[in-house]
């Protein structure tokens, strides 16, 4: 696997996501030729979130402040531990008609990274069923890429 | 009563008919459907251009509840076609279920109900109608009654024992249930979803007995598992079709013919996955249940280490389910 050292970085905000980001944090100074990219993917607005008078551009400005904002903390985690800003990225996406891990899984593949890192989730089986898990869905579809995942 | 309000050529029936016979006061003619609470019985909504007297309400069929009539969806009769509907007019609630401990926010959603009438127009699978706007712009549903009966009624008749059922009614019932599997895989194909999938959301067409889904307003706000819910529920339709009816753990206490020997078998992992309300693994209770059918219910109960990612994955077990057993 040539493309090993290209991370991306899924990150959400939650405490197994910070710890994700520590973790890139000392393995990734260790790599030659490291490149991270982090990425925050965040649901359509529910249902009644039209019904209610909502707009779709304020939804998105709204989720992409509080994405820059988890992007920002996490470059500043990354820069100081040596990665070089000229290997570092970010994404923000919305998952429209798609779920969270299956737009995380498209990043994944356009961008040719060999290595996918994201918070473990802790959930239960009913929750899993009903909610999801979007590390599980990595684990689950790690095919050519390795699924580092962080609890 | 002043009539002018109404079209000379709907008033000899819309006097004539016994829901305003029987009134005192005037019916009144409703084009916006905004204030559907003050909607009554004998007053005319004018939608897409068509008279539609009220003549009834449909009621809400939970189960072990009294049912309640919906205001939101009055049973017509068109008062130049005499053709007979439901209605569904918007209604916009939001509240949530608990499903054991877990919280699932539920919508009412007249636009997604639309939606999957629009693409399952002439499927005999789904209940038909249209969707039309009022003169306020509520996306009023204009729906064909149903001619037939609830599935778990229908059920419920078959065979005078579980055994019976088992060997006589269930492999038709299955084929017929698979055509409904089927048609949620091809709803999710498209991006919809049901969103109340119940026993008594699947009525038996009186002539020829295929099985036709009903009610698709419900919406849900699971973005990482959109069709989680329509799963959950067919899961919970194939354990009633497979058992003739539900087990809770203290039913079978109750019934001399289970009674403590089969209640003892029971552990955590054969109850319902999310609610642990039922009994999933039937095999304990009716040893005869074949494996491809009990491993498939399985799935759902509170033991398994793998679950249905989607319905496509639920509908080919049980057709080789089927397939294997019959």
């Amino acid at each position: 696997m040539k493309n090993w050292q290209k991370i991306l970085l899924a990150v959400d905000g939650s405490p197994t996501s910070e710890r994700a980001v520590r973790y890139v944090c000392n393995i990734a100074p260790l790599m030659r030729e490291a490149e991270v990219c982090i990425l925050n993917v965040y649901p359509e607005p529910p249902p009644d979130y039209y019904t209610q008078g909502g707009r779709l551009d304020n939804y998105k400005a709204m989720r992409e402040a509080r994405a820059k904002e988890m992007l920002d903390e996490a470059v500043t985690q990354l820069l100081a531990a040596g990665v070089p800003e000229s290997r570092i990225s970010r994404r923000v996406e919305m998952a429209e008609g798609r779920t969270i891990s299956e737009v995380v899984l498209e990043a994944r593949a356009e961008g040719d990274f060999g290595t996918v890192v994201a918070g473990k989730r802790g959930v239960s089986k009913a929750e899993e069923f009903l909610f999801g898990s979007i590390s599980n869905a990595l684990a689950r579809h790690s095919k050519n890429f390795t699924s580092w995942i962080v609890g | 009563m002043d009539w002018s309000l109404f079209p000379e050529h709907i008033l000899p029936r819309l006097q004539g008919h016994v829901a305003v016979r029987s009134m005192r006061r005037k019916p009144r003619l409703w084009k916006d459907t905004s204030d559907f609470v003050n909607i009554d019985y004998g007053d005319v909504i004018h939608v897409d251009n068509r008279y539609l007297l009220v003549v009834g309400y449909t009621r809400e069929g939970r189960f072990g509840v009294d049912e309640q009539p919906k205001q939101w969806v009055p049973k017509v009769y068109d008062l130049e076609s005499e053709e007979r509907n439901i209605v569904k007019l918007v209604f916009h609630e939001t509240y949530t279920i608990r499903l054991g401990g877990l919280e699932v926010t539920c919508y009412r959603s007249p636009e997604k109900e639309a939606r999957v009438i629009e693409l399952t127009r002439g499927n005999p699978s789904f209940m038909q109608g249209y969707a039309t706007l009022d003169d306020a712009g509520n996306l009023v549903r204009i729906l064909k009654i149903v001619n037939g009966q609830r599935l778990d009624k229908e059920v419920f008749k078959m065979g005078a024992s579980h055994l019976e059922y088992f060997e006589h009614y269930l492999s038709d019932v299955l084929r017929r249930f698979l055509v409904s599997v089927e048609s949620i895989a091809m709803l999710h194909s498209h991006g919809l979803k049901h969103g109340d999938i119940r026993r008594d959301h699947i009525f038996v067409d009186r002539e020829d007995g295929h099985f036709i889904w009903i009610d698709f307003d419900y919406d849900f706000y699971l973005p990482e598992r959109p069709y989680a819910m329509d799963l959950f529920g067919l899961g919970n339709v194939l354990l009633f079709l497979i058992g003739q009816q539900n087990f809770r753990p203290g039913d079978l206490m109750k019934n001399p013919a289970f009674g403590e020997k089969v209640f003892d078998r029971i552990t955590d992992g054969d109850l319902a996955l999310v609610a642990k309300d039922r009994i999933f693994n039937l095999q304990k209770i009716y040893p005869y249940i074949p494996d491809a059918l009990n491993d498939i219910l399985l799935y759902f109960s509170a033991g398994t280490e793998v679950m249905y990612d989607t319905v496509d994955e639920f509908c080919a077990d049980l057709h080789r389910a089927v397939a294997r057993i019959w």
